[in-house]
């Protein structure tokens, strides 16, 4: 029953009729699912695009108040108008409006440092792995120092010396996942530089750039694709973790880490204040790990067809 | 004779590969102060010191010399074993942190030997897959691996120290002053940082098993009437420790990693509560000590990694 879809471009002939009559015929539930995911792999796509939708467009959500300004009274429990969903925190803050604006901050962080990450990754383990050599090395070394230590402890040595700004989280964070993706680069890259279709490209007088870019490179997206929600789950930990410890975003921009801190020093008294962020970063961790599993999964499938 | 060789030279390459390691991280620290704004006696100091206060810490410390002389003289103090004192308390910083690096290793050490709870609970599930305790421990390791650290040591002091009240929320008694004590003390910290881990361990390893009971072999063994737990033990585990191996390795990372917020939730006078409270104060002799320290470790572990397969698995070659 897997689709193989039509690999070699030909005209849809009779048998198009079949795949419609097999897809009238697939219970609604098969619908729901990613290809050959589970249901709850789509539960997890959904929810990541609802969370990147409102990242992006949260300031227009009508009726939504600031994150910054108290906007009622402390209220653990919820009343149902849009603000109050969550309940209001010790100075009157919507919970439900800080954990939406929360969504915005990791989701920033983890956009930006992954770009920072994945083109400096692609770019080093890509040339590590065409010309090998002493560049080789000196990327395997640096890649072996950035996992030989956590990145919570050189974020931090960076604070002590500079103090906590959300620059040096990103820059940080972003640089430590270069090592991971230079690796899957420069593994892909090895494993790619004999086929059939580099050395055509080759004997017919490519340059290296052209090979790299125009012939290897389309060829490692899965690999960087299936190992990418995974590290983005780590970010999103590593920089929830930094706000809980009060080294992360500062104060009075919303951080799921910086609330859940928060929102401790009352836990005794009022145990659902913490409900909101628990929930959000639980929630996009998990979502994140599924997809990450899932498309760890398909591709593993797909080295096996091949 | 043939082979120890293998073995020796597989160590000393790593060996170098993590000495350059070590060089480059520690370097990188050192260079490190140098960001700081104005100096790094000046950070130190804050903006009430006197510019000839400034002057003679600079001066002390070594921040006034161009940083490869800095390195080499932190170097030659090393090997010397000789780091300097703390910039506050002016203990000397290799003993501050060897002793709090003994409070975090026992956490460390404790939650990774709870952590392999996950394998014989593997072994069960994997031995009855998709029955309803397969399908309920899989939810419950997959929902565990979502949640942050930091995120479970809130909610478990809320509920055993709040709600319960079974554990001390804060504190700690030196394991040299009174054992049970501190067995009381170390209980919470060592069951928040073992979740994860033992969630982890418990997907890797099932995954492992289950592949492992479907060769030929185990067959082999359950038609010759071999009892389960005997099949499971002596011939399923062994192809499943490689990766055992790695995932405990790699927790490492992410014990020294989730130190930090258990040991300062819970107050606990180890290498993560030392970092935070040298951030908060500046003490940059201190979080480079404490960089140093950790890359050894991981060097270290790496390695022992790595020769685990080779001694697990004959067929791996060391080279």
């Amino acid at each position: 029953m897997t689709d193989i879809g039509n690999p070699l471009g030909l005209n849809p002939g009779p048998d198009a009729k079949l795949s419609e009559i097999v897809r009238a015929a697939t219970p609604w539930s098969s619908k729901l699912r990613l290809s050959g995911g589970s249901v709850s792999d789509t539960v997890a796509a959904i929810f990541l695009v609802l969370l990147i939708l409102v990242a992006l467009f949260v300031d227009f959500i009508p009726g939504l108040v600031s994150p910054r300004l108290p906007y009622g009274d402390f209220s653990q429990l919820p009343d149902w108008s849009l603000n109050g969903l969550l309940g209001t925190d010790d100075i009157g803050r919507s919970i439900f409006s800080r954990v939406l604006y929360g969504a915005r901050t990791s989701m920033m962080i983890v956009a930006i440092s992954t770009t920072i990450a994945l083109v400096a990754g692609l770019l080093l383990g890509m040339l590590a792995g065409y010309y090998r050599g002493y560049f080789e090395r000196a990327v395997d070394l640096f890649a072996n120092a950035l996992a030989a230590m956590p990145s919570t402890l050189v974020v931090l040595a960076f604070v002590a010396v500079t103090g906590p700004s959300v620059i040096t989280i990103i820059v940080v964070l972003g640089i430590f996942d270069i090592g991971t993706y230079a690796r899957v680069a420069k593994a892909g890259v090895i494993s790619q530089s004999n086929r059939d279709y580099v050395l055509a490209a080759r004997a017919m007088g490519a340059t290296d750039g052209r090979i790299l870019l125009q012939e290897i490179l389309p060829n490692l997206i899965p690999a960087l694709t299936a190992v990418m929600p995974t590290l983005m789950a780590g970010l999103i930990i590593t920089e929830g973790s930094l706000s809980f410890l009060g080294y992360g975003i500062p104060a009075p921009a919303p951080s799921w880490g910086g609330m859940i801190a928060s929102s401790t020093d009352l836990l005794s008294r009022f145990p659902l204040l913490i409900l909101g962020p628990v929930l959000a970063i639980v929630f996009t961790v998990y979502a994140f790990n599924t997809i990450g599993d899932y498309l760890a999964q398909r591709l593993n499938n797909r080295e096996r067809e091949s | 004779m043939n082979s120890v060789k293998p073995y020796a030279k597989a160590v000393s390459t790593r060996l170098i590969a993590g000495v350059l390691v070590f060089l480059l991280v520690t370097f990188s620290a050192t260079a490190l102060s140098s960001l700081a704004p104005g100096s790094a006696a000046q950070l130190i100091l804050g903006d009430y010191a006197t510019p000839e206060q400034i002057a003679t810490l600079n001066a002390t410390y070594g921040y006034d010399l161009p940083i490869w002389q800095r390195y080499l003289s932190w170097l030659g103090d090393l090997l010397r074993g000789d780091l300097g004192v703390t910039m506050f308390s002016q203990q000397p910083v290799l003993g501050v942190v060897l002793e709090r690096a003994a409070v975090t290793f026992e956490i460390a050490f404790l939650a990774m030997a709870v952590s392999l709870l996950g394998v014989p609970l593997a072994m069960y599930t994997a031995s009855h897959p998709n029955k309803l305790t397969d399908k309920v421990m899989r939810s419950v390791s997959t929902l565990l691996l979502a949640v942050p650290t930091f995120v479970i040591v809130v909610l478990f002091s809320y509920l055993f120290a709040l709600v319960l009240r079974w554990l001390p929320a804060t504190g700690w008694v030196k394991f040299t002053d009174n054992p049970l004590a501190n067995l009381w003390y170390v209980a919470l910290p060592v069951m928040c940082l073992s979740m994860h881990q033992t969630a982890y361990l418990y997907r890797v390893a099932r995954n492992e098993f289950v592949t492992t009971l479907q060769e030929d072999y185990i067959a082999v063994a359950r038609a010759k009437g071999l009892p389960l737990s005997y099949i499971l033990f002596h011939h399923a585990l062994r192809p499943a420790m490689p990766q055992i191996i790695t995932v405990m390795g790699l927790s490492l990372t992410y014990m020294l990693a989730g130190s930090f917020v258990v040991e300062s939730y819970f107050a606990v006078p180890g290498i993560g509560w030392t970092v935070l409270s040298a951030v908060k104060s500046h003490d940059i002799p201190l979080v480079q000590a404490i960089l140093s320290l950790t890359v050894v470790i991981f060097v270290i572990v790496f390695m022992l990694v790595d020769l685990g397969y080779a001694l697990i698995d004959p067929r791996v070659k060391v080279s």
